[in-house]
């Protein structure tokens, strides 16, 4: 006996007391023993040293005394692990009990054992229950095969666990296929290569949709969820999933009924909208949802948070529905704001007298944020209904009558938007308003209020006083608000100069040197410079006609509401977040995405212009404040760029200009310079290449390449002489290529003497004949001197062939997206990116690639580029750039997906230029 | 008066006897257990863990247990130790390369204190395999004639024909019947 003894203290206190007890013959004693394990387990007490003596209680006839027992291992077995093994030999013997209730127990228990030391041993017990008479075993034993995979992927996929699962799918009973479709589903989700790992096929298909009416609820849900994630094969199959599952929507129970929903919205969209089907299929889904609304309010909540989405997906569904979303005087608060958000959604010309009377009815209401929502939504009618606007103006200016603080400040926010969408035309208003300009104390009041000012300055005969008076307490302002000053004093400046010039200098001032936010500092010295080189030019800018704001408001933006429809039912579409963005450590970047929609649907989809909100306003320069979503302007050509701001930069350093502290110059001039140098490389043209050697061209050698300059194709030759005569009489001529290719000019190159060479540029137009080559971007060239004449092939760049006009509208770049089949989609992986999302797409414009739009995705940033070949191909890009990272991935859509990988090595080679 | 007294103690009822059937891996306990048990050879596999079951032999009631002999399960025979009565130790007598492990096992396991009243019964198993050590050789083999203070006897076995158990069980049953 070595020492140890003394620290093993075992000897008396109540874990002893247990320990013995639970070595106790009687049976009676060890099961309460057992149980006074599992209460002190219950209430936090560490138990966890009986667990050898509660684990050979383990093998007992005693059906009560093995539950406990199992239930002891699944908290313990963790702390345990090595003693675990201990228990495995149970589990075996249990899994072939005679009795069913044993089998699926002791199976279950094991699912939730996660010890690695142990999963390989139960692979043989699972197996067997899989394939177990008693259904109840082989249900239970389906969730195991998913539990199994979360702790070790490899095993379940090397042991054929998941052919077996697939077999299960077809089980006479309806509950063994709704597990093993549950397992499935959650196994797909959580595959690492983000691909699913069992893909569902017609057959079994229908043999869910058997299953599906005879399961309980929660295995509709499982079948319904995975009837979601299948793509039908043709339109027939499509109609009959939809007419099969149809009659779930009469369901009691609100999960399923969702489940339903999400699968039939997901197969409208692949159905051709116009069809009779679908419309009946539209209407069919208005009565269950409707539904949804009368039972309790959380649910209730639930489904008007999914509601939500269809409604912006698919308007008709419930455009006859408009009373159900009418307030309740008891419902709670959550309902009450969602509800008033659906009703603007759903408002339309015919309902609008209707919904207008409800809202100044809440506008009276007591609850503070949903009297603010409603004024709010009386303002987006009026933007959205223009017949309604005015009696929506009217019914702002009663209500800004009424003097109640929170109200009028709303109202004024959302006047100033409707005085964005209906120019000239209710300004009659502001001295209405102006009366209340002591009351606003909330900045977006503030800022909305100080806009229309400067905005209307020429008709508001106070305009440079009222500014004032907001200028004294400039310092206390918020940041949004002291932005919107400075461009209202400016406009302000621009259209009364004769007497505001002390305001404008004090304001500019204020902005450059006074406070310590760049955002205003930038914005006051690109004003300061404006107004100081060019006041004419300044008017153009800041007075600039604004792009219209329109249309429906707070929007989702179309391929997240996409996403979002897909996970109907499911947290995602309460939360309207992708659920990567609240689920850790699922499903590596895996969206789920709407079948591409056929053909012609696309114009129901609604063009929206969104309302920017407070960041994107502050964000915004150059006083275009409202329209964030201004359609995106072309990159203006480099060269001018640099020319504009250096000429700019200068006068405004050497110049007469307003004084500029000291301090601040250098720093101003490093950034802008920076922030310049870096958008202006040089054109990348790929090197010149040897095409004729001089031993195969009698002493002719030929380099030459290809490039694109404003627009004109050229192909750049250096002509080598290495023979001992002179060389003249030269002719080119090309044979038919895949984009009609040409010369522009007859080759004009005169007397090449013997030993010289000399550089000739040949013009090329695209107006040749066109015969597809392969590869694609071969040309064949022939080349005549006086010697002989030469045949040579070499290979176009293919970003030569980007044309200028490459750029698409934001819009049409996304509905051409996603009218491109999936199967015209390449993806491609760019290695050796250096450099910002910025610079890369700046280099790119060089080269005739626009960038559309771009986004940050988790950290990632996305680029949506498109280009346009001579012959009218258009082809669209993602591109997906992980900072730091020297690898990228891009995804090219085109209608003509072959010239994808010449796209491809133009990318390659731009980049690396 | 001894045995009058175990007389009337086993009409009541006597206490389970606590057996453990231990050895390597693969030497034959689980067949002995149950052959034991139901009498017949079952199909076993390697078990990890353990085995428990009833065994009546001549009116005296054993609880058996048996554990598994994985390298890695040894380390916990320790935790059943207490209060057994009597200890099986099972030898594969072909197994000749691992005599010297199963020999160090047993007496590892003696010494524990825990151990001390047991009785030892050594099944050289396995006597039905051809060119298999015989029973002197086994005895000799595991050193048993250093074993001092222990009630303790070898007997050869075949657990799959089933011969040699009953006249090892008689032993035991006697033996442990007169230690009351």
């Amino acid at each position: 006996m070595t020492d140890s003894k003394y620290f093993t203290t075992t000897k008396k206190g109540e874990i002893f007391e247990l320990k013995s007890e639970l070595n106790n013959d009687k049976k009676e004693k060890k099961k309460e023993a057992v149980k006074k394990v599992i209460a002190s387990m219950t209430v936090g007490k560490d138990v966890s040293a009986l667990f050898p003596d509660v684990v050979n209680c383990m093998q007992t006839d005693n059906l009560e005394l093995k539950k406990l027992v199992y239930l002891y291992l699944m908290n313990y077995a963790k702390s345990q692990p090595d003693m675990a093994i201990m228990a495995v030999n149970t589990f075996v013997k249990d899994c072939e009990d005679p009795n069913p209730l044993i089998r699926a127990l002791a199976v279950r228990t094991m699912g939730c054992i996660r010890v690695d030391k142990i999963t390989e041993y139960l692979c043989e017990p699972l197996r067997k229950c899989l394939k177990d008479e008693d259904p109840y075993v082989r249900k239970t034993a389906a969730v195991c095969v998913a539990k199994l995979y979360d702790i070790s992927s490899g095993l379940v996929e090397d042991q054929g666990f998941l052919d077996q699962l697939k077999e299960l799918l077809s089980d006479s009973n309806p509950m063994v296929v709704a597990n093993a479709v549950a397992a499935l589903s959650e196994i797909n989700e959580s595959s690492p290569t983000g691909q699913p790992l069992v893909e569902l096929n017609a057959s079994t298909i229908n043999k869910l949709l058997t299953a599906l009416n005879e399961c309980t609820e929660w295995g509709q849900v499982f079948i319904l969820d995975s009837l979601s994630n299948y793509n039908p094969k043709d339109d027939r199959e499509a109609q009959s999933i939809c007419e099969r599952i149809t009659p779930r929507l009469a369901h009691a129970n609100a999960a399923v009924v969702l489940s339903a929903v999400k699968v039939l919205m997901k197969m409208m969209e692949i159905l051709a909208a116009d069809t009779e089907f679908c419309a009946g299929l539209s209407k069919k889904l208005a009565p269950p949802l409707v539904t949804l609304l009368s039972s309790e309010p959380e649910v209730q909540y639930v489904a008007l948070r999914n509601i939500n989405l269809i409604v912006q997906k698919k308007p008709d569904i419930l455009k006859h529905e408009m009373k159900v979303f009418f307030v309740k005087y008891n419902d709670p608060i959550y309902v009450k704001l969602e509800k008033l958000d659906i009703m603007i959604r759903l408002a339309s010309q015919a309902n609008i007298a209707q919904v207008l009377s409800e809202l100044k009815e809440y506008a009276t209401e007591v609850d503070v944020d949903f009297v603010r929502k409603a004024v709010r939504a009386i303002g987006r009618c009026a933007i959205k209904v223009e017949p309604s606007a005015e009696r929506c103006v009217s019914t702002l200016l009663d209500l800004i009558q009424t003097k109640v603080n929170y109200v009028v400040q709303e109202a004024i926010v959302v006047i100033k938007d409707i005085f964005r969408k209906y120019p000239n035309k209710y300004e009659s208003i502001i001295s209405t308003l102006c009366e209340n300009l002591d009351t606003l104390d909330e900045p977006e009041a503030r800022a909305s209020m100080v806009w229309i000012i400067g905005e209307y300055a020429e008709r508001i005969d106070n305009a440079d006083e009222l500014l004032d008076s907001f200028l004294e307490g400039f310092a206390d302002e918020n940041a949004q608000v002291q932005l919107q000053l400075l461009t209202a004093v400016v406009k302000l400046f621009l259209k009364r100069p004769a007497h505001t010039q002390a305001l404008v200098q004090h304001v500019l001032s204020l902005a450059t040197q006074d406070s310590d936010n760049p955002d205003l500092r930038d914005r006051g010295f690109i004003y300061w410079r404006l107004l100081s080189t060019d006041p004419a030019a300044a008017k153009e800018v800041v007075l600039a006609d604004k792009p219209l704001i329109s249309e429906e408001t707070d929007l989702l933006e179309p391929t997240l509401l996409d996403e979002l429809i897909c996970h109907i039912s499911s947290l995602a579409s309460v939360y309207h977040k992708p659920p990567t963005a609240f689920v850790e450590g699922r499903s590596a970047g895996i969206r789920k995405t709407l079948p591409a929609a056929k053909p012609g649907v696309e114009e129901t989809v609604r063009e929206a212009t969104v309302i920017p909100s407070q960041e994107s306003l502050i964000g915004d320069l150059l006083s275009m404040d409202i329209g964030s979503t201004i359609p995106q302007v072309p990159v203006a050509q480099p060269a001018n760029n640099v020319d504009l701001l250096g000429g700019d930069l200068d006068i405004l350093l050497t110049g007469p200009g307003p004084d500029l502290s000291g301090g601040v110059q250098p720093s101003t001039t490093g950034l802008l310079g920076d922030i310049f140098m870096s958008t202006a490389p040089v054109k990348f043209n790929p090197p010149k290449t040897c095409w004729l050697p001089a031993d195969k061209g009698k002493g002719l050698e030929l380099f030459g390449t290809f490039s694109r300059r404003a627009g004109q194709m050229a192909m750049e030759l250096t002509i080598t002489n290495k023979a001992m005569q002179a060389m003249n009489g030269f002719a080119i001529q090309f044979n038919k290529n895949s984009f009609g290719i040409s010369p522009a000019q007859p080759m004009n190159v005169g007397n090449v003497p013997p030993g010289q060479s000399l550089e000739y540029r040949l013009l090329l137009n695209t107006s040749g004949p066109v015969q597809r080559m392969d590869p694609l971007n071969t040309l064949q060239v022939a080349m005549k001197n006086n010697v002989d004449v030469f045949y040579y092939a070499c290979q176009i760049p293919m970003q030569i062939l980007f044309t200028e006009d490459g750029t698409l509208d934001k819009r049409v770049f996304l509905t051409t997206w996603r009218d491109i089949p999936s199967a015209n989609e390449v993806q491609y992986t760019l290695n050796d990116i250096k450099g910002t999302a910025d610079m890369i797409s700046s280099k790119m414009t060089q080269s005739n690639i626009f960038t559309i739009a771009k986004r940050n995705v988790e950290g990632q940033d996305m680029l949506y580029q498109s280009l346009k070949l001579t012959n009218n191909i258009w082809v669209l890009l993602e591109l997906k750039l992980t900072p730091g990272a020297t690898t990228a991935t891009l995804s090219l859509k085109s209608r003509s997906v072959e010239v994808a990988p010449f796209v491809f090595q133009s990318y390659d080679s731009i980049l690396k230029a | 008066m001894g045995m009058l007294f175990s007389y009337f103690r086993s009409l009541i009822g006597a206490r389970e006897m606590r057996i453990l059937i231990l050895g390597l891996d693969g030497a034959g306990k689980t067949t002995i257990l149950y052959r034991l048990q139901v009498g017949e050879v079952v199909t076993t596999i390697p078990t990890i863990g353990f085995n428990v079951e009833q065994v009546t032999y001549k009116n005296l009631k054993f609880q058996v247990w048996d554990l598994g002999g994985q390298t890695s399960i040894r380390p916990y025979w320790r935790c059943y130790y207490s209060n057994t009565d009597a200890i099986i130790y099972v030898v594969d007598s072909a197994d000749k390369e691992r005599m010297g492990i199963s020999k160090d096992e047993l007496f590892h396991m003696l010494r524990e204190e825990e151990l001390a009243d047991a009785v030892l019964v050594v099944l050289a198993n396995k006597q039905d395999i051809p060119g298999c050590l015989s029973l002197k050789e086994v005895h000799q083999a595991l050193g048993l004639e250093a074993l001092k203070n222990r009630t303790f006897q070898i007997f050869k076995t075949s657990a799959t024909k089933g011969e040699g158990l009953d006249m090892a069980m008689e032993w035991l049953s006697n033996t442990l019947k007169t230690r009351k």
